[in-house]
C-alpha cells in the first residue's frame, strides 16, 4: 500500500510536468495556430538559463525557477517574432511556420549542446530543496511537492485568464479568426506576443523544475517532454488547459504504473494507445466541444 | 574524368539519399496537394522498409519484387491510415498522424519477431543508384501525369476550398482517399529504398528525423508543383554535406539557419507554379501594352 | 615409416618455425611505409545525444597523431593526418560520411562509432569499399570483420564477471536488485553475466526494473527498487541513466549498496551527481587515477597538457584506435594501398602501444586483459574500491 501510494505521487509529479509542457505547447497551437517543432527547446533552454544563474551567480532556487521562466517566455518571443512574424502577413498557413519552427529546433537544440559542452549537467544538490517531507508513512521530496503545486496554480491562473479576462477573451479571439479579431478592435500583435511569452514560460517552468528533480540539463530534457507533452495535449484536447492537465497527471500516473506493476517495455505502448484510442473515438480531447470547428 | 569519379565517390551517397529522401517528399507532397498535412508517410516508409528488408532477408525475394511489395504494403497501411483519420478535422489531422509516428516506432520496438526490435535489421540487398534514380524517374512520370489529369485539378480545388469544391461535385473525401493511396504507395517505395541503401534499419530509423526532413524538403521545395517535394530534397540532403564543407564547427546551426531564410524570403518554396504564372502573365502585359502603343502611334501616324 | 614420418615432422616443424622466426625479426626491419603523409579519417560524435563521449573519442586520437607524428612512430618522414566528418550518431550521416572519406584518395583508413547499429550500417559499405574501418566505440558481438572492419574495444562480459565475484565475495549479499536497459543489448549482456555469478554464489535475485536509455524521471524506479530492499542494487545501464538513478536512489534516501559500470567514470559524471557516486564500484579498463603503465602515464601527462583535463575511459579508446592504425602501417611497404594496410591490421596480433598493459587481437577484435574495480571518493577522486 505504501508503494502504491508513493509511486501514485512520484506519478503524478512526473505528470505534472508533462502537463505543464503540454499548456505551453497547447497554448501556440490553439491560440496561434502553430505546430511549433521548436517548443521543446524553449523547456531544455531554461533550464540552461536556470542552471547558469545558479552556477554562476549562485542566486537561490526561486530565482533560479524565475530566471529559467523567464528565459523560456523571452526565447519563445524571440523565435516567434523572427521566425514566424514575418509569414503572417504572407498567408503560409501552418505549414511556413512548422518549417520555420523546425529551423529553430535545429538551431537551438545545436546551441543548447554548445552551451552545456555537449554534458548533461544537474543543478548542485544544494541549490535547491532535496529534503524529504515525511507525511506519516510517507515520504515525499519536496521537488515533487512543489511541482504538483506549480501545475496547480499555472493550470487555475491560466484558465481563469483566458476564459474571465478581457486579455482572454481577445487571445480566444485571435485564435478564432485573426482578421476578424482586428477588426473587432483587438491588438493582434499584443495578443500574440503575450501568448508566445505565457507559452515560453510556461514550458519553461516544466523545463526549470524536470530539469532539477531529474538530474539532467541538456537539449534531451525538451525532447523528451516534447514527445510526453504532446501526448498530454491530444488526449486533453489543445483549446482547453483543464483537460491538458489531467490527461499530463493521468499518463505520468500510468506510466509510473505499468512500468511498476506490468512491465517496462509496454511503458510507451500503453502511453501511445491511449493516445490512439482517444484520436480515434474522442477526437476532442476530455472538454472538447463537438462544435468547435476552426477558421 | 578522375576528378569526376572522385566527386561521384564522394557524394554519390549523397545523391542516393536525395533520391531516396524525394520519394519521402513526394508521398508527403501527394497528400498535402489536397490540403492535408499529414506526417504518415514515416509509417508507410516503416512499413514498406520493414517488409521488404524481411521478404528480401527471410524469403530471398530479389530487389524488382521486394519493392512493389513495399509500394503495396505502403498503399495498405495508407487506406487503414486514411479510413480512420480523414473524418479528423485538419488541426487535428496533423496532430493524430504526428502522434502514430510516435506509435509506429514503440509498436516496432515491441515486435522483433517482425522488425528485429531494438537490434534493428540486416538488409542483405543493396539498391544501385541508378536503380533507384530510374524508379524516382517512373514515380516523378506518374505524378507529371496526374498533375495533368482530371484528379490534379480536382486535388488542387479540394486544396484552394474544400467547400467550393464539394458544390462542383468533387468529393473532398474521395480526392483526399485517393492522395492518401498514392501518399502510402510512394512512401512505402520510399521506406524500401532507405532500407536497401543503409543495409540497416531498426525502428530508430523511422522515426521522427524522416517526418522533419521529408516536411521541410516539401515545403522548401514548394508544395504547389510536383517538381517541388524533389528539388527540396536534393537541396534539403546536400544542406548538411555543404555546411560541413564551409562551416563544419557549427554545421547543424547554419543548416538552421538557411533553411529559416528560405522559408521567410520564399515561403512558396523555390519551386512555385505561381511565380511563374505571375510572370508569364507579367510578360504578357508588357508585350500587349507595347503592342497596343505601337497600334496607337500606328493610328496616330 | 612412422619413426621417419615423426622425423619429417620435426624436420617440418623447425624450418616452419625457422622461418616464422625470420619473418617475426624480419618484417618490422624491413617493412616501412615511404615518407609521406597519411590520411585518417575519423567520424565524429561530437553532436547529438552521445555528444559527451564523443569529444572524448575524438580527443584521444587527435592527442595519438600529435605523439605519432612528433615523435616519428612509424618511421622516418612518416605522418598521420585527421580528417574528421561529424555524424551526429546518426546511421545515415555517418553512412556518407563514409563514403566521403572513401573518395578521397589521400584517406587510407577511417576509424568511427560508438553506437552499434550505426557500426553495422557502415559495415558493407567500408567492405565495398575495401576500406579499412576500426571501430572505437560500439561492442556488439561479432562486429569484427577482418581485414576490412576490426575493433580496439573489449567486448562486455569477462570485466563485468570479475567484479561482481569480487562483490559476491567481499559484501556477501543475499538478495540481489538489478536495473537494466530494456532496449541495450550489450547492457543485457552484462546484466545477465552479472547475475549468473551473484546467483552462483547464492545470492537471489529481489527484482529486475527496466528502464529505457531515452527515460530521465528515475524517481519511480528508484521507488520500486529499494522497495525490493536488496541487500545490493546493481546498475547495468548507459551514463545518463546510470546517473540518474544513482542519485534518485540516494535522495529517496536508499543507504544500501550499490554497484555500476565503467559509464559512471568520467569526470563530468562526478560533477554533476556529486558525493551521492562516493563508494559506488565500477570495473574499469583505464582511469586516469590509477592506471599506471608507463604508456598510460605519459598518455595522462601529454593529454592533461593538451586539453586541460585528465583523459577518461573513452579518450583512451580514441587514442589506441589510432595507434593501431599507425602499428599496422608500420608493418606496410612502400607505398601501401588501403589493401595492404587492411591486411597488415588484419594480422596485428597485439596492440605495441597501449595505455591497458596489453591488449591481445583475436580475429580482429580486441581483449581484455586487465580491467580494475573502482570508485569515487566523496571528494571527486577515483581509487581502487575496498570494502568499507
Amino acid at each position: 500500500m505504501q508503494l502504491f501510494v508513493e509511486q501514485l505521487i512520484n506519478g503524478w509529479a512526473l505528470g505534472s510536468l508533462y502537463a505543464l509542457f503540454g499548456i505551453g505547447f497547447g497554448l501556440v497551437f490553439s491560440t496561434l495556430g502553430i505546430l511549433n517543432a521548436a517548443h521543446g527547446t524553449y523547456a531544455s533552454w531554461a533550464a540552461i538559463a536556470g542552471y547558469y544563474a545558479v552556477d554562476r551567480f549562485g542566486v537561490p532556487f526561486p530565482v533560479a525557477v524565475a530566471a529559467g521562466v523567464v528565459g523560456g517566455g523571452l526565447l519563445a518571443v524571440v523565435v516567434d517574432q523572427i521566425g514566424f512574424q514575418p509569414l503572417r502577413a504572407k498567408k503560409t498557413g501552418m505549414l511556413g511556420a512548422l518549417i520555420t519552427s523546425i529551423a529553430f529546433w535545429i538551431i537551438l537544440d545545436s546551441l543548447a549542446g554548445f552551451a552545456t559542452g555537449q554534458q548533461s549537467l544537474a543543478f548542485p544538490a544544494t541549490s535547491y530543496p532535496n529534503q524529504m517531507v515525511v507525511l506519516g508513512p510517507l515520504r515525499v521530496p519536496q521537488m515533487q511537492i512543489i511541482t504538483i503545486l506549480a501545475l496547480l496554480v499555472c493550470t487555475v491562473g491560466i484558465y481563469l485568464l483566458i476564459q474571465k479576462t478581457r486579455i482572454g477573451a481577445a487571445m480566444r479571439a485571435v485564435g478564432w479568426n485573426e482578421v476578424a479579431a482586428a477588426l473587432g478592435g483587438v491588438n493582434a500583435r499584443m495578443v500574440i506576443l503575450l501568448t508566445a511569452f505565457l507559452a515560453g514560460a510556461t514550458s519553461g517552468l516544466a523545463g526549470v523544475l524536470g530539469g532539477i528533480s531529474t538530474s539532467n540539463v541538456s537539449f534531451t530534457l525538451g525532447e523528451g517532454l516534447m514527445l510526453k507533452g504532446f501526448a498530454a495535449v491530444v488526449v486533453g484536447g489543445y483549446d482547453d488547459v483543464r483537460g491538458t492537465a489531467i490527461a499530463g497527471i493521468c499518463l505520468g500516473v500510468i506510466e509510473v504504473f505499468v512500468a511498476q506493476y506490468i512491465s517496462t517495455s509496454f511503458r510507451d505502448g500503453f502511453t501511445y494507445l491511449l493516445l490512439l484510442a482517444f484520436l480515434i473515438a474522442r477526437p476532442r480531447g476530455l472538454f472538447g466541444s463537438a462544435n468547435f470547428v476552426r477558421a | 574524368m578522375e576528378t569526376l569519379l572522385d566527386l561521384w565517390a564522394g557524394y554519390g551517397s549523397t545523391v542516393t539519399f536525395a533520391s531516396v529522401n524525394a520519394f519521402f517528399a513526394l508521398s508527403t507532397y501527394a497528400v498535402l496537394s489536397t490540403g492535408v498535412l499529414s506526417f504518415t508517410t514515416v509509417v508507410f516508409a516503416a512499413v514498406g522498409g520493414f517488409l521488404s528488408a524481411q521478404m528480401a532477408g527471410k524469403f530471398g525475394v530479389p530487389l524488382w519484387a521486394a519493392f512493389p511489395m513495399a509500394a503495396l504494403g505502403g498503399g495498405f497501411a495508407a487506406a487503414v491510415v486514411a479510413g480512420a483519420f480523414l473524418r479528423l478535422e485538419s488541426h487535428w489531422m496533423a496532430l493524430a498522424s504526428l502522434a502514430l509516428v510516435l506509435i509506429t516506432r514503440v509498436t516496432a520496438l515491441n515486435t522483433p519477431l517482425l522488425t528485429g526490435g531494438v537490434n534493428g535489421l540486416i538488409v542483405p540487398l543493396r539498391v544501385e543508384p541508378l536503380e533507384l534514380a530510374l524508379l524516382l524517374a517512373l514515380c516523378a512520370l506518374v505524378f507529371w501525369r496526374l498533375h495533368r489529369s482530371w484528379y490534379g485539378l480536382a486535388a488542387r480545388a479540394v486544396r484552394e476550398d474544400a467547400a467550393v469544391a464539394s458544390t462542383m461535385g468533387i468529393s473532398p473525401y474521395r480526392v483526399q482517399f485517393a492522395a492518401f493511396l498514392i501518399s502510402g504507395v510512394v512512401g512505402g517505395l520510399g521506406g524500401a529504398a532507405l532500407a536497401f541503401t543503409l543495409q540497416f534499419i531498426s525502428p530508430e530509423t523511422y522515426f521522427i528525423g524522416i517526418a522533419f526532413t521529408m516536411i521541410a524538403s516539401t515545403v522548401l521545395g514548394g508544395s504547389f508543383h510536383w517538381l517541388g517535394p524533389i528539388v527540396g530534397a536534393a537541396v534539403f540532403t546536400a544542406l548538411p554535406t555543404a555546411m560541413q564543407a564551409i562551416v563544419p564547427q557549427i554545421e547543424d546551426v547554419a543548416k538552421g539557419v538557411v533553411l529559416l531564410l528560405i522559408m521567410i524570403f520564399l515561403p512558396r518554396g523555390l519551386i512555385d507554379p505561381r511565380a511563374w504564372g505571375l510572370r508569364r502573365a507579367a510578360r504578357l502585359r508588357e508585350e500587349n501594352e507595347r503592342r497596343q502603343q505601337a497600334a496607337e502611334r500606328d493610328a496616330h501616324a | 615409416m612412422n619413426r621417419i614420418s615423426k622425423a619429417a615432422r620435426a624436420v617440418r616443424g623447425v624450418v616452419a618455425g625457422a622461418a616464422a622466426l625470420a619473418a617475426g625479426f624480419a618484417g618490422p626491419a624491413l617493412a616501412a611505409p615511404a615518407a609521406g603523409e597519411y590520411g585518417v579519417g575519423f567520424i565524429t560524435e561530437n553532436t547529438g545525444p552521445l555528444a559527451a563521449a564523443g569529444v572524448s573519442y575524438h580527443r584521444g586520437a587527435q592527442l595519438a597523431v600529435d605523439e605519432i607524428n612528433g615523435s616519428g612512430w612509424i618511421g622516418q618522414g612518416v605522418k598521420l593526418k585527421l580528417g574528421e566528418k561529424e555524424s551526429g550518431s546518426d546511421a545515415a550521416r555517418a553512412v556518407q560520411a563514409l563514403t566521403q572519406f572513401s573518395a578521397d584518395r589521400n584517406v587510407i583508413a577511417v576509424t568511427c562509432c560508438i553506437l552499434s547499429p550505426v557500426a553495422a550500417a557502415l559495415k558493407p559499405v567500408t567492405t565495398n569499399a575495401k576500406l579499412p574501418l576500426v571501430i572505437y566505440g560500439a561492442t556488439l558481438p561479432g562486429l569484427p570483420q577482418p581485414p576490412y572492419v576490426t575493433s580496439i574495444v573489449g567486448l562486455p562480459g569477462p570485466q563485468e564477471v570479475k567484479m561482481s565475484k569480487m562483490l559476491a565475495e567481499t559484501l556477501k549479499p543475499k538478495t540481489v536488485t538489478y536495473f537494466v536497459n530494456a532496449d541495450n543489448e550489450g547492457f543485457q549482456n552484462r546484466f545477465k553475466a552479472a547475475q549468473k555469478v551473484m546467483e552462483e554464489a547464492g545470492a537471489k535475485t529481489a527484482g529486475v526494473v527496466s528502464i529505457l536509455s531515452a527515460d530521465t524521471d528515475f524517481t519511480a524506479p528508484a521507488t520500486q527498487a529499494i522497495a525490493t530492499n536488496p541487500d545490493l542494487i546493481m546498475v547495468w545501464t548507459t551514463q545518463t541513466p546510470a546517473a540518474g538513478i544513482i542519485a534518485a536512489l540516494r535522495a529517496r534516501g536508499y543507504a544500501g549498496k550499490i554497484s555500476a559500470s565503467d559509464v559512471i567514470s568520467p569526470a563530468p559524471v562526478f560533477k554533476k551527481i556529486g558525493p551521492a557516486l562516493a563508494g559506488v564500484p565500477f570495473p574499469i579498463l583505464f582511469a586516469a587515477e590509477i592506471s599506471s603503465t608507463p604508456e598510460a602515464k605519459s598518455f595522462i601527462e601529454g593529454y592533461t597538457k593538451k586539453f586541460g583535463e585528465a583523459p577518461d575511459t573513452y579518450s583512451a579508446q580514441g587514442y589506441t584506435a589510432l595507434y593501431y592504425i599507425a602499428q599496422g602501417l608500420k608493418n606496410t611497404n612502400g607505398k601501401p594501398t588501403r589493401e595492404d594496410l587492411a591486411a597488415a591490421i588484419g594480422q596485428i596480433k597485439s596492440n605495441d602501444h597501449n595505455v591497458y598493459g596489453g591488449v591481445p587481437m583475436v580475429n580482429g577484435q580486441a581483449e581484455v586483459e586487465n580491467s580494475l574495480v573502482a570508485n569515487w571518493t566523496a571528494d571527486g577522486k577515483v581509487v581502487r574500491w575496498e570494502n568499507k
